[in-house]
């Protein structure tokens, strides 16, 4: 039996139900012509229902912090090799234009380069909190960020959160500071008078409790 | 030798050999404790700055409010018109708790406004023009409902929509606070 390959694609988009109405009619209607496709569609839809109902709809990803940040790293990287690239092109480029290096234009380019600089120092510092990554462990929630510009504040929206019990109280603390002690993973929070408010332990999951 | 031996056991008996051994003790430690420069230092551990965290109550009804005795901060400046401006309809906002925190360099900060919706923080560095570099875990009691690595910049605060509650809704906002 052949492997779906780039040759049979449309055997794969007709197996994951992603072709139109017409596009399946045509694809069905070559099986007439050619049974050799028809009894390949045949075998690969029986493995692919097989499969499909013995594994889960979703898999959480394992260590899914760690998978974020070699992605980040991943680009990171990329857009470094970009930048090198593009300067590298830039740089076989300008030897073309070696009238550009008279004495009069060179001061002429230092002041436009000067312009340019600011401008994009002032847009690449524009101060703003940035949100890189999310990840929401619950498959029903959703994560949203948005740049607001005219409140200078960066917004994540957690959507899909249950709503809490209106009859429950919500209570906050004032917390002045806070003690952590790393060899018994416990923080304790104080108030401006020096009483504790409450502690922070973890349990062997490593969810935090409130103590107190 | 009669002499000698009553002698010796007189001296045990009434306790003076333990007196003796006892004033000979306090006398050491006193010297050594007098000799000791200074006190012991408790090592206070590295931080990369301090975040302000709250947990704040949105609503379109102000009779619908805690009445918390929470004050607005001066810093972020406008928060209660820059919070409207974001979470509309919502107009009115009052703080239930608030956190000002440390950011641990080497391990995890807590900012606990509440105990029903915290973050838990790890740095991971200084940013670019003074920010930090974090790594975020939203926290509701026993669960975590979000991770997120942002970078946080001072005058530019995070704002996380949270859980709706009382008809309104219960958002969180952090901020850099300068070290």
């Amino acid at each position: 039996m052949k492997t779906p390959s780039e040759e049979n694609h449309d055997l794969i988009r007709w197996l994951d139900d992603e072709m139109t109405v017409g596009e399946r009619r045509a694809f069905e209607a070559n099986w007439q012509s050619d049974p050799e496709l028809a009894a390949e569609a045949e075998s690969m839809r029986w493995l692919s229902e097989r499969i499909k109902a013995h594994l889960p709809a979703e898999i959480p990803v394992p260590h899914a912090d760690f998978f974020n940040s070699q992605i980040q790293a991943r680009i990171a990287q990329m857009e470094v090799d970009d930048a090198r690239e593009r300067a590298e092109t830039a740089a076989s480029t300008s030897s073309r234009f070696l009238w550009l290096r008279l004495p009069w234009l060179a001061g002429a380019a230092a002041a436009a380069l000067a312009i340019v600089g600011l401008v994009w120092t002032q847009s690449g510092s524009s101060g703003c909190s940035t949100i890189l990554s999310t990840y929401t462990p619950n498959p029903s929630m959703k994560a949203q960020v948005i740049e607001h510009v005219d409140a200078v504040a960066t917004v994540l929206l957690l959507e899909g959160l249950d709503p809490i019990p209106a009859e429950k109280k919500v209570v906050g603390f004032h917390v002045h500071h806070a003690e952590s002690d790393a060899e018994v993973a416990t923080t304790t929070l104080f108030d401006e008078n020096g009483a504790v408010l409450a502690v922070v332990a973890l349990n062997a999951q490593g969810q935090p409790q409130m103590l107190k | 030798m009669t002499t000698t031996f009553q002698r010796q056991n007189i001296f045990c008996k009434s306790g003076l050999w333990r007196r003796l051994c006892l004033s000979c003790v306090i006398w050491h430690a006193s010297f050594c404790l007098a000799q000791q420069p200074t006190p012991a230092v408790v090592r206070q551990p590295a931080t990369d700055g301090k975040v302000w965290g709250a947990l704040i109550y949105a609503t379109t009804d102000a009779d619908k409010l805690t009445g918390s005795a929470e004050q607005m901060p001066t810093t972020p400046q406008d928060l209660p018109a820059r919070l409207a401006k974001v979470f509309a309809p919502y107009t009115h906002f009052e703080i239930i708790g608030q956190h000002l925190q440390d950011v641990f360099r080497e391990y995890e900060s807590w900012v606990v406004p509440s105990r029903d919706l915290f973050l838990k923080i790890d740095s991971k560095g200084p940013a670019e023009d003074g920010g930090m570099n974090l790594h975020l875990q939203v926290w509701r009691e026993q669960q975590v409902v979000a991770k997120a690595d942002a970078i946080l910049r001072a005058g530019s605060p995070l704002f996380i929509g949270g859980p709706k509650w009382r008809g309104g809704q219960l958002l969180f906002v952090l901020e850099l606070r300068k070290k």
